[in-house]
C-alpha cells in the first residue's frame, strides 16, 4: 500500500514538472496536425485561385478591372471560416496589382456608416465625403467548397474541392472558374 | 560538274550545321524560355540545376525538364518531377521569385505538398504572381 502510495506521489511530481516547450513554426510551412482543413490548405487554395484568375482573359484585358467578394459557400460537414479563404485571395490580387475591389456586403454597413458619420455637423464641410461617389464593381467573385469524408476503421479520407467562379455583373456572364482540389488521408496504427 | 556538285553540298553542310548551332528563337539570356542571366547553359540538365534547390530534407526527387513561358506579363513555368524510385514519394515544393535586381519579387510561397507514384513523372507549373518576377528558383523538399 505504502510503495503504490510513494509510486503514485512520484507519478503526479513528474507529470507537474514536465516542461511545457513553445516554439514559433513556419507559418507557411506544411500542418499535418490533423486531416481537418488547415493552414496550408488556406494558403494553397488561395495562391491557386489568385494565380490562376489573374491569368483570366477578364482580368488581363481589362484596365484594373473591378471586383467584389461575395459569399464562398461552406458545404463541407466541418467549420471553415471561408471568408479567411476570399481574404487571402483578395490580399493576392491586390498585392499582384492586377484588380480593384470595391466595397462588398458585408463591409457595406461600415462604409455607408463613415459616410453618414463625415457628413454630421462634426465634420467640415469641404473636406467631408459626398454621397454617390462609390464605384460599382464590374465582376463579382463567389464560390463554394465541398468535401467528401469517408472513415474505415483507422483509415479516414478526406476529399475537399474549392470551386470560385468570376461573374460579370453587367451581363450575368461567367468569365473565369477554376477549381482546387485536395486530398488527405490518415491511417492510425 | 563534279565540283559544282561538291560545292552544293558544302554549301547545304554549312547551312544545316548554321542552323543545328542556333538555339531556335531564343532570345539572349534564356533558355528553353528561361531566364539564365550569364549563367552557362547548354544543356537541360544544366538550366534544371541552375534553376533547382533543395531545402530541409533532401529528396531523390528530380526535376528533369523545365520550360518557361509568358502568360500576359506574368512569367508561367512547367516542371517535370521524376520519381525513379520503386517507392511512392512525398514532397513539399514551391518557387521563390526574383526580381530584376536580384531581390526576392513576392513573399515566400507555401510549402506545397505533393505524392509521387513510384517510377513517375509529374508535371508541375507556377505563375508569377507579379510582373516584377523575372526570375525564379525551384525549391524541393522531402516530406518523408
Amino acid at each position: 500500500m505504502r510503495t503504490y502510495l510513494v509510486l503514485i506521489a512520484a507519478a503526479t511530481l513528474a507529470a507537474g514538472c514536465a516542461k511545457e516547450v513553445t516554439s514559433y513554426g513556419d507559418a507557411r510551412g506544411i500542418e499535418t496536425v490533423s486531416n481537418q482543413f488547415g493552414s496550408t490548405d488556406l494558403q494553397m487554395i488561395a495562391e491557386a485561385m489568385a494565380r490562376s484568375m489573374q491569368q483570366s482573359p477578364a482580368i488581363v484585358s481589362g484596365n484594373l478591372p473591378i471586383v467584389t467578394v461575395q459569399e464562398v459557400k461552406n458545404k463541407t460537414s466541418e467549420y471553415i471560416d471561408t471568408r479567411a479563404i476570399t481574404d487571402s485571395i483578395r490580399s493576392e490580387l491586390q498585392k499582384g496589382g492586377k484588380v480593384r475591389f470595391a466595397v462588398d456586403e458585408v463591409a457595406m454597413g461600415q462604409q455607408v456608416g463613415e459616410i453618414k458619420r463625415q457628413q454630421s455637423e462634426y465634420y467640415a464641410r469641404e473636406n467631408a465625403v459626398e454621397k454617390g461617389q462609390m464605384v460599382g464593381a464590374q465582376y463579382r467573385m463567389e464560390g463554394n467548397i465541398t468535401s467528401i469524408v469517408k472513415q474505415v476503421r483507422d483509415t479516414k479520407d478526406v476529399y475537399y474541392k474549392f470551386n470560385l467562379q468570376l461573374w460579370n455583373i453587367r451581363n450575368g456572364l461567367l468569365e473565369w472558374s477554376d477549381e482546387k482540389e485536395i486530398r488527405k488521408t490518415t491511417t492510425k496504427g | 560538274m563534279k565540283t559544282t556538285l561538291t560545292l552544293a553540298a558544302l554549301a547545304s553542310m554549312a547551312l544545316a550545321a548554321g542552323c543545328a548551332t542556333k538555339k531556335g528563337f531564343e532570345q539572349p539570356g534564356f533558355a528553353f524560355g528561361c531566364p539564365i542571366g550569364d549563367t552557362k547553359v547548354s544543356s537541360m540538365d544544366d538550366l534544371v540545376k541552375a534553376k533547382t534547390a533543395m531545402e530541409g530534407k533532401r529528396t531523390t526527387i528530380q526535376a528533369t525538364e523545365m520550360r518557361c513561358t509568358k502568360a500576359g506579363d506574368l512569367m508561367k513555368i512547367d516542371a517535370n518531377l521524376n520519381n525513379d524510385s520503386s517507392t511512392v514519394k512525398r514532397i513539399a515544393y514551391k518557387f521563390r521569385w526574383i526580381d530584376r535586381e536580384g531581390m526576392r519579387a513576392w513573399e515566400e510561397e507555401t510549402w506545397k505538398p505533393l505524392m509521387l507514384y513510384n517510377n513517375s513523372n509529374l508535371m508541375i507549373n507556377g505563375v508569377a504572381p507579379t510582373p516584377k518576377a523575372v526570375d525564379f528558383r525551384l525549391i524541393l523538399m522531402s516530406q518523408e
